[in-house]
């Protein structure tokens, strides 16, 4: 490869390192592994890069996330070939109806701790949405996009990933109250 | 629409997904709806608490580096290395006890870039394996006294922490053919590597400003001292710590 084309490469993606970096671990739950799969991302990044025609820096950031997903997920089967199964089953730890609803007060009081375990605790599918939505503030479309979903399964998602936030959230500072 | 229909496109309203028409009912809806305004107030919350209490993570510094070296060694993009008889010249120089200064370089420009590319890939080097220092401390009393009887000089150290560039280390490193002191400084997640040694060995002459590969390269020689400082911090910064190296060699040979 022509050193000009590795810079444009670099120019395009090194930008979204921290991105990357934070995509992998929420996923991961784990920094080396982390590390890891944005390595590999990259490098996979670098092989596709000739079929990448996105020229802003925002497409650069979701054709990046995309393959960090990937990447993630294709570590996880590696790991623990049941993994995908078992998380997805939506009835497995659910803890109440959809309705009920915790005071709002509750949700205002949250601290980091349980804020951070609610989310850790949700299975990776409602995971990824709400990282890439709360803390990347990418769109529904470029959500779609990464999550490799239609827009209206993104919307979906998001809603019954945060009502399992909400009561995971209201629950765990009810009882520290 | 109805209110399960508004229900659930809540979660697409907060989040700035619906347009024109859309978002107008929904206002209309939610001004009618008590229960929906509840939820709509309640959502509103969690994110806000979601986005005050999940930080978004910084890569860790190591990382960048071994990104870069990856993809500068999968595009078969390396960093140049010293040539052959460069390398043969340094090791024939230590093994007759000669000094760098006293060598008949023919071509002065390929020498410099020769020192810039020992610079470059003493620092990549460094960053991407276990061994940024030698000697791991915050403390110039504890950093400087670690060189006596490595080196046949005694670097100066400095504490700039309160500037902003607190110290992290030192380790010897072999540069333009001589053992060389090697301090690593912190400036947020980026290291800067400041590579001296003692002016009287002779110049090796280089540019005094040089961009390889994102990272950064200063140069200068003082009456006593040589440095290159290297870094993939920005060059303006980069420009702002050398000038504090400088201003306390200065002070310090008054
Ligand atoms: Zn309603």
């Amino acid at each position: 490869m022509e050193p000009s084309q590795l810079t444009r490469f670099e120019a395009a993606v090194l930008p979204h390192l921290d991105a990357a970096y934070t995509l992998a671990r929420y996923l991961l739950r784990d920094e080396h592994d982390a590390e890891d799969v944005v390595q590999e991302a990259y490098l996979r990044a670098l092989n596709y890069f000739d079929g990448f025609r996105g020229a802003g820096p925002v497409e650069g950031r979701s054709w990046l996330l995309t393959i960090v997903r990937n990447t993630a997920y294709t570590l996880r089967a590696n790991r623990r070939p049941d993994a995908h199964a078992t998380e997805f089953d939506e009835t497995l730890h659910s803890g109440g109806s959809e309705d009920e609803h915790p005071e709002t007060e509750l949700l205002r009081a949250a601290d980091r701790e349980t804020v951070q375990r609610a989310l850790d605790a949700l299975p990776v599918e409602f995971r990824e949405v709400i990282v890439l939505r709360e803390l990347q503030d990418l769109s529904y479309k470029e959500i779609a996009e990464v999550a490799g979903i239609p827009v209206g399964t993104v919307m979906s998602r998001l809603a019954r990933a945060r009502r399992r936030l909400e009561r995971a959230i209201g629950a765990a500072t009810k009882e520290r109250d | 629409m109805k209110h399960d229909d508004f229900a659930a496109q809540l979660d697409a309203y907060g989040d700035g997904e619906l347009m024109g028409n859309e978002a107008r009912e929904m206002e209309r809806h939610l001004r009618e709806c008590a229960a929906c305004a509840r939820a709509h107030e309640r959502q509103r919350v969690l994110r806000a608490t979601m986005r005050a209490q999940l930080p978004a993570l910084t890569a860790p510094r190591e990382l960048r580096s071994r990104v870069r070296l990856a993809l500068r060694a999968a595009a078969g993009v390396t960093p140049a290395r010293p040539r052959p008889e460069w390398r043969w010249l340094a090791a024939a120089a230590v093994l007759v006890g000669i000094v760098v200064g006293t060598w008949k370089i023919t071509d002065s420009r390929d020498a410099a870039n020769a020192v810039v590319d020992e610079v470059l890939a003493s620092h990549v080097r460094a960053l991407m394996g276990t061994h940024l220092t030698d000697v791991a401390s915050t403390d110039q009393h504890t950093v400087k006294p670690w060189f006596n009887g490595r080196l046949d000089f005694s670097p100066p150290v400095y504490d700039f922490a309160g500037l902003g560039y607190p110290l992290i280390g030192g380790r010897l490193d072999y540069v333009a053919g001589g053992p060389v002191a090697a301090l690593a400084y912190g400036r947020r997640q980026h290291v800067i590597d400041v590579f001296l040694w003692p002016t009287q060995r002779g110049s090796t002459g280089g540019p005094p400003a040089v961009t390889r590969q994102g990272y950064h390269m200063l140069h200068w020689s003082a009456p006593d001292y040589t440095y290159w400082v290297v870094s993939d911090l920005g060059v303006t910064e980069l420009g702002e710590f050398s000038r504090l190296l400088r201003q306390a060699d200065s002070t310090a040979a008054r």
